[in-house]
């Protein structure tokens, strides 16, 4: 078997691949390089894992199993639902709901929670009108639980399968969706019979991001204590001092992680939904009317305001206590700069890497480079801290490394990397690199590869073909990714606390640490930003994909004419 | 390969990577800047920035105060060693000096000043590590439902008369930890795994801080709670009638646990005088006022502690057993987590 596969593969070996593809594989394993340490510390320290992780595993395995499949079933349904009704139903409202139901994507998990504790705790003006009315013994649910955590990272991560059905759902044939309907099917049946399994892909593609995103998350976990993996590793390492085992714990996790991917993958089995892909006229969505038309507006806008009207009206009465009280506004501006320099950043360059790669692949489709591409999303699944200790263990020896070499030659070098944002920048890289490359990947699956291969038999290279084929046609998936980062590393707490260079603190910074000793007034100013300055760019990502920019923009127009009419 | 790219794009290149260069530039430079001294500043919340200042314009001495976590910071000087742009390393807590020290990223400092300022009980005798406030770990009674005499040390919070009446903090808060560890140090194993269960067979409410401890016993939702005691005394000079007290343990025993803040010299330090001069400086009087103004107690004996909780600086102290508590931490983590602490 070993023999044949060399066999078949010598005669490929002499032609040289294309230098495209072995950059766009170095850089996927680049971009995860950095977390070869997690599976390694299994070797290099095999006793590591000690009485402490043995005690806490158990525990916070299933509490990140119980958050995992609750978020990913709680995603799904409202993420799921909310699309199939703004693409199949039209009511009141229902255009401005269309892009408004993002906006939870700029509401980093932590400052919902850190909102709802304030609102929540015993001594907020809300519990004390509640209990006023319902007398002294009254008490709201308790956040601080496990339906708690899994309620408000639904309530921030369900956008992610919002938006990918959504789009599913514009780019779904009218043709089917109607021989479906003069098959005797009625118009709801239509939607869970047909519709829905044929989103089926993008909709598991949403629940796998959130999936990630919640099993990674620090913040909202931390403050609601609810004890998943995520908090096994951070007391392991800061408490019992063990980094070895803190990481084997993070191994573990990131396996959990491509474990629930990869069952996804396994119960979708061999189905494929080519068919729905075929460009056509988007189904027309039903009027609703009366009764039902004002309770599929109210039920979405009930959402938003729980999600984003509530915690900001909240945020910005505390900030305005806050700048009562004399806090420093210069501080303040100075640290919203610094998180905006940063993020615009790591989004270009994450950009830049998520395009090489992906270009590498459509030069020489192969099973090697798909491996690559992967495993270079690996980092979305780690956690921040864990993303930060795995680049800053190497940068920090190249540094001692140059430091050394240039004090030889009499040069005051400092800390390159770890003493400035760049060690931060790359943290960012490899954390949100899947991010960027699934935008870029997305895009780059709807150009015909015909088009290469036609523009390579006129004569053009590799190179001219990207610069005058693809990067024209791609950059609405590039602009998606740079969003789509630039909006994740604002929020990005972890990894950001550890490594931030000397001279300053970001905004995300800024609201940890005054969240820890519950003083939101102060947290709020900042807090507030940060989802001002995230909204920027999910409107932007909400435009770019229901104005003309992406090809099924055109399905979106005719979609949208034809409500006009 | 880049070179045909480059020449039919140039610009679009040339001004990606321009951007890109740029953006990269100008954020180095938005954290940039090269002070005199740089301090990694666990007490980054405790508004003594005033005692840096007035340090930094007295000597003409540009500071850079780094905040953060102990163990981020004790994470950061390891993986910096010798090239460390560190000076000092101030933390809200022994345990994670003694842990710096044992890593050997501090190092003794002597100074004549230093030995009049600093009582011998708080300094380390090699001079590693001086104290900059004292902190006393607290049981806190409700004053409209639990009688003065009624908590009398930390083994009468496993009272069953707070069953589900019982408010504390998680236990991967560093007070939480140490008080655990010194409590093995001091009284063993058996007895400490004992006193934990009694206070879990309470069904303790695990709330995110000391704060919130407070304001639930305040709000109704628990009898009594255990804190550091300056979280009560900063409540207490905003509002005085804040229906909740400290209820000092062991008054007639070992005393009431007390933890240290302090302050050591990082060993890869390229500025060591400026450095000495500036924990000279905090637990000189003026500074160790500050401190006091934030509720902590003053290591400097003369000092005496904030008007409204003066009492308080009569208390029994019980001081933490560095060593031994710092050795015995990943026990306390353990032990915690196996009589199911949240």
């Amino acid at each position: 078997m070993a023999v044949a596969e060399a066999r078949a593969a010598a005669p490929r070996r002499r032609r040289r691949p294309p230098a495209w593809t072995v950059l766009g594989t170095l850089v996927a394993l680049l971009v995860a390089g950095p977390l070869a340490g997690l599976p390694l510390s299994f070797v290099t320290d095999p006793g590591a894992f000690g009485a402490i992780a043995d005690d806490l595993l158990p525990e916070a395995l299933r509490a990140s199993v119980v958050l995992a499949a609750g978020v990913g079933a709680g995603t799904l349904l409202l993420g799921g639902a909310l699309a199939a009704l703004v693409s199949f139903y039209d009511f009141p409202g229902r255009r401005w709901l269309d892009w408004a139901l993002v906006l939870p994507l700029a509401m980093p998990g932590y400052v919902l929670v850190f909102v709802l504790l304030g609102q929540y705790d015993a001594s907020s003006p809300l519990q004390r009108a509640l209990r006023s009315v319902f007398g002294k013994g009254f008490q709201l649910p308790e956040v601080r639980s496990t339906a708690g955590a899994i309620a408000v990272l639904t309530l921030v991560l369900y956008p992610y399968v919002y938006v990918l059905g959504r789009a599913a759902f514009l780019e779904q044939s009218r043709d089917t969706f109607e021989a479906a309907r003069t098959l005797g099917l009625g118009h709801g049946r239509a939607i869970r019979r047909v519709a829905l399994p044929m989103a089926r892909p993008a909709l598991a593609a949403g629940v796998a991001l959130a999936v990630m995103e919640a099993l990674a998350d620090f913040g909202a976990v931390n403050l609601l204590n609810y004890r998943a993996m995520t908090d096994a590793i951070y007391r392991v390492w800061y408490g019992a001092f063990d980094k070895p085992a803190a990481l084997q714990l993070a191994t573990l996790l990131v396996g959990l992680s491509l474990s629930l991917v990869a069952l996804e993958r396994l119960l979708r089995g061999r189905a494929r939904y080519h068919g729905a892909l075929v460009r056509g006229e988007a189904v027309v969505p039903r009027r609703l009317r009366g009764a039902r038309a004002g309770a599929a507006a109210a039920a979405p806008v009930a959402l938003l305001a729980v999600v984003v009207g509530a915690p900001v009206a909240q945020l910005v009465a505390w900030s305005v206590q806050a700048m009562g009280d004399g806090a420093a506004a210069s501080d303040l501006a100075r640290d919203g700069l610094r998180t905006v320099l940063l993020a615009g950043c790591a989004a270009g360059l994450a950009v830049l890497a998520a395009t090489v790669v992906a270009y590498g692949r459509r030069t020489r489709p192969s099973r090697h480079g798909a491996v690559a591409a992967r495993i270079g999303t690996l980092g979305y699944a780690v956690p921040g801290t864990v993303v930060a200790v795995a680049v800053y263990t190497p940068l920090a020896w190249l540094d001692r490394r140059l430091a050394d070499a240039a004090g030889g030659a009499g040069i005051e070098l400092g800390l390159l990397f770890t003493g400035t944002a760049v060690g931060l920048v790359v943290a960012y890289l490899v954390r949100f690199h899947a991010l960027a490359y699934l935008s870029v990947d997305a895009r780059m699956a709807r150009i015909d590869p015909s088009l290469r291969d036609a523009a390579r038999s006129l004569g053009a290279d590799d190179d001219r073909v990207l610069a005058d084929v693809h990067l024209p046609l791609l950059w609405p998936g590039m602009l998606t990714a740079a969003l789509l980062v630039f909006v994740e590393v604002m929020k990005e707490l972890p990894a950001t606390a550890l490594l931030r260079p000397l001279g300053g603190d970001t905004l995300a910074i800024a609201v940890w640490e005054a969240t820890k000793d519950s003083r939101f007034d102060t947290a709020a100013l900042p807090a507030l930003l940060i989802v001002a300055l995230g909204l920027v760019p999910v409107v932007m990502l909400v435009r770019l994909s229901r104005t003309g920019a992406l090809a099924a923009g055109e399905i979106g127009e005719q979609d949208d004419r034809r409500n006009r009419a | 390969m880049l070179t045909a790219l480059l020449r039919r794009r140039r610009r679009l290149v040339a001004g990606l990577v321009l951007a890109v260069l740029a953006v990269l530039g100008i954020s180095v430079l938005a954290f940039g800047g090269s002070p005199d001294l740089v301090v990694y500043n666990g007490r980054s919340q405790y508004g003594d920035e005033q005692s840096f200042t007035e340090f930094g314009e007295r000597t003409g001495t540009s500071m850079e105060l780094r905040g953060g976590t102990a163990p981020e910071l004790f994470e950061r000087l390891r993986s910096e060693g010798a090239d460390t742009p560190a000076d000092l390393l101030v933390t809200t807590d022994l345990a994670n000096l003694w842990r710096a020290e044992q890593a050997g990223l501090l190092t003794p400092v002597h100074s004549a000043l230093l030995d009049r300022q600093v009582p011998a009980e708080y300094r380390d005798p090699r001079g590693v590590w001086y104290g900059l406030s004292l902190r006393i770990r607290t049981p806190m009674r409700s004053t409209e439902r639990v009688p003065a005499g009624a908590i009398t040390g930390y083994e009468d919070l496993g009272n069953a008369r707070f069953k589900g009446r019982l408010c504390l903090r998680t236990s991967n808060n560093e007070y939480n930890q140490s008080l655990v560890a010194d409590m093995l140090a001091k009284r063993g194993r058996a007895r400490t795994e004992r006193l934990l269960r009694s206070w879990m067979a309470n069904d303790p409410r695990i709330l995110g801080s000391d704060v919130d401890v407070l304001e639930a016993i305040a709000a109704g939702r628990c009898d009594a709670g255990l804190t550091n005691h300056y979280y009560l005394g900063r409540i207490l000079a905003d509002d005085p009638s804040f229906p909740v007290a400290p209820a000092w343990p062991d008054q007639d025993g070992a005393g009431a646990h007390t933890n240290l803040s302090g302050v050591g010299l990082v060993r890869g330090s390229q500025h060591r005088a400026a450095a000495v001069a500036l924990i000279e400086s905090l637990t000189a009087h003026p500074a160790q006022v500050h401190i006091t103004e934030n509720s902590e107690l003053a290591v400097a004996p003369d000092v005496p502690a904030a008007a409204h909780i003066r009492a308080w600086s009569r208390v029994k102290r019980d001081p933490i057993d560095v060593a031994n508590a710092g050795r015995l931490l990943p026990d306390a983590v353990a032990l915690m987590q196996r009589v199911g602490w949240r």
